[in-house]
């Protein structure tokens, strides 16, 4: 296991890139990381902190992208993707300056900080959006890759990363153009997870695989879906299960409901997140035990595949 | 004595323009029944200024050429105006001006990015200024040396993105990047005083490390002295120019009157804003 984190991997890598194109600039809300110091360092012209303050943050990156700057806007996730939406509306989606938006703490990634650090809207909120790319990531592997591949989208493209230190799931020669992976091959069914809930969906279909059941694993990481190899994916399947760290309305079990509904694929779906009958959590101690107030725990999320499957 | 002869000349140029701009927005809202004809007639005389009065670099046939200065419209709410005097300057044919927030028309209400000579899409207010911050931090790091203009409505100094770029902008020296704010005192409801004052503004943005002067928006004698030798000026701060406005100027039927917000006067009403229009530039 690395002990990289997406983070780091993702501006390690913009700073090889940086440092070879003078466009490439970044935005950072008062955020830090361990790469960026050197960034910072070497790079000082090419780096512009604007202290907390996220609108201004949009409005800065979407003026220097019309100069024909590349450039990355980082903070906490909930703050640069709430905060400033209507920036990013108005001139990433509306005016389609094409920029990046990085944010840090999927989900519960800010733990014990309580709901204000946590985000659990923005796959909803960002895909909704035409011109707004939303690339939820996996794992420190595929951090880097998107670094890379950031540099070349012609549109707004939101890297969503995980807090968490999380093993690889991929190596330096997947490809991630399509959206999304299948980890685990099954005829019957697949759990589609999205950032760690992957990692947990592993762990789920590997346990069942001792039980006799099959079930396989798709990773999906790119909205808009790549509706055409989703469809490939899934056709032919009894079962479907979504499983996302996100509420349900409008997250990830909804984008794949869409896609199977807009191609008149009839399969069962079970969704499993966080259902918004729940209030916000003010719960400590650990991811787990924030997801078991919503039945997101491992025991909870056997106990609603099992019902579902069984 | 040649230069005042030369600046009396140019002064009866933008008058002219003045009145011929008022009245061709004037014409297009009454048309298309809509758009925000008081809030266009506040900052008219600061666009002309701006556009024929030898201020901004821009070349009408060359809407995108890279060393033009960028005037960013924030409150787009005025695009009336700004249309109108761009399809004066040629960026686009008059009848445009026909079409306005027609079927088949080129622009509507609000300011849209895609229209020749327009830099960005506005009328969400207190987006301008981040965006011309933004420009003017890429001219800096390109070494380029336009400068970026940015109109902003007095109403929309209400929202925190302003203050946020404010600091933002005299932190990193932007001094290649000027506001302008049209202080017509009017919001939707009310006076902005009754509101929530804002004043004394000068010292609000003096507080956020910027130049500032304060001129009659209606006054070319003020104007234009204001905006020459911007290019050799010797700050390293961002300057705010504060331009008196008054909401409806040169329309005196709807002058001053928080009810004539956003609308086109219509039947009656229009044939008045008109008389009142021809009136009022009678003796020029």
């Amino acid at each position: 296991m690395s002990n990289i984190s997406q983070r780091d991997a993702f501006w390690t890598r913009i700073y090889e890139i940086a440092r070879q194109d003078r466009d490439v600039v970044v935005i950072s809300a008062d955020m830090g990381a361990p790469a960026l110091d050197d960034f910072r360092r070497d790079l000082p012209s090419q780096f512009v902190n604007v202290g907390i303050a996220e609108q201004n943050a949009i409005l800065v990156a979407s003026g220097l992208c019309m100069t024909g700057k590349k450039v990355f806007v980082y903070a906490i996730a909930p703050f640069i993707v709430l905060r400033c939406l209507e920036q990013t509306r108005v001139l990433n989606a509306i005016m389609d300056n094409p920029i990046t938006i990085v944010g840090v703490g999927a989900g519960f990634g800010y733990e014990d900080s309580g709901p204000t650090h946590h985000i659990t809207e923005d796959i909803a909120i960002m895909r909704s959006m035409p011109r707004i790319g939303v690339n939820s990531i996996t794992d420190r592997v595929m951090a880097s890759a998107f670094a890379t591949l950031s540099c070349r989208m012609k549109s707004t493209n939101y890297v969503r990363l995980e807090r968490q230190v999380l093993p690889d799931l991929y190596d330096e020669n997947s490809d991630f153009s399509k959206g999304l992976s299948v980890l685990k091959d099954s005829k019957d069914c697949y759990i589609i997870s999205t950032g760690s809930m992957t990692h947990v969906s592993l762990k789920i279909a590997e346990k069942l695989e001792t039980e006799g059941i099959s079930v396989g694993c798709i990773d999906l990481f790119t909205f808009p879906i790549n509706s055409d190899l989703l469809v490939e994916k899934v056709k032919g399947v009894k079962k479907l299960i979504t499983l996302e760290e996100h509420f349900l309305p409008g997250g990830l079990g909804s984008a794949v409901c869409e896609v199977l509904m807009d191609n008149e694929i009839l399969i069962p779906v079970k969704r499993i997140g966080l259902s918004t009958e729940k209030k916000y959590c003010y719960k400590y101690g650990g991811r787990e035990v924030i997801r078991s107030y919503y039945g997101l725990d491992y025991k909870g999320i056997e106990r609603q595949i099992g019902k579902f499957l069984i | 004595m040649k230069e005042k002869g030369g600046m009396n000349k140019l002064i009866t140029k933008l008058r002219k323009k003045s009145y011929d701009v008022r009245h061709a927005m004037l014409e297009m809202c009454i048309k298309a029944e809509t758009g925000h004809v008081t809030s266009s007639l506040s900052c008219i005389d600061i666009l002309v200024t701006l556009y024929y009065g030898n201020i901004l670099n821009h070349i009408p046939k060359k809407p995108s050429y890279d060393e033009r200065d960028r005037f960013i419209l924030s409150k787009g709410q005025a695009s009336p105006a700004l249309y109108a005097i761009l399809a004066d300057s040629g960026y686009y044919k008059k009848s445009e001006l026909d079409k306005f927030a027609q079927k088949g028309g080129m622009f509507g209400v609000h300011l849209q990015d895609d229209v020749p000579g327009v830099e960005i899409t506005s009328g969400s207010l207190g987006l301008g200024l981040g965006v011309a911050a933004g420009i003017a931090l890429g001219a800096k790091m390109d070494r380029e040396l336009y400068l970026v203009f940015t109109l902003l409505g007095d109403g929309e100094c209400y929202e925190g993105s302003i203050w946020e770029t404010a600091m933002f902008a005299s932190h990193n020296r932007l001094n290649n990047l000027i506001a302008i704010v049209d202080r017509n005192y009017l919001c939707v409801t009310d006076f902005t005083e009754n509101l929530i004052a804002l004043e004394p503004m000068e010292d609000k943005w003096k507080a956020f490390g910027w130049d500032t002067l304060r001129v009659d928006g209606h006054s070319f004698e003020s104007l234009l002295p204001a905006f020459s030798n911007l290019r050799s000026r010797r700050s390293s701060r961002p300057l705010v120019i504060i331009a008196d406005t008054t909401k409806g100027e040169g329309v005196e039927s709807v002058t001053n009157n928080p009810l004539w917000h956003g609308l086109a006067p219509k039947g009656k009403d229009a044939e008045t804003a008109k008389q009142s229009l021809k009136r009022r530039y009678a003796d020029e």
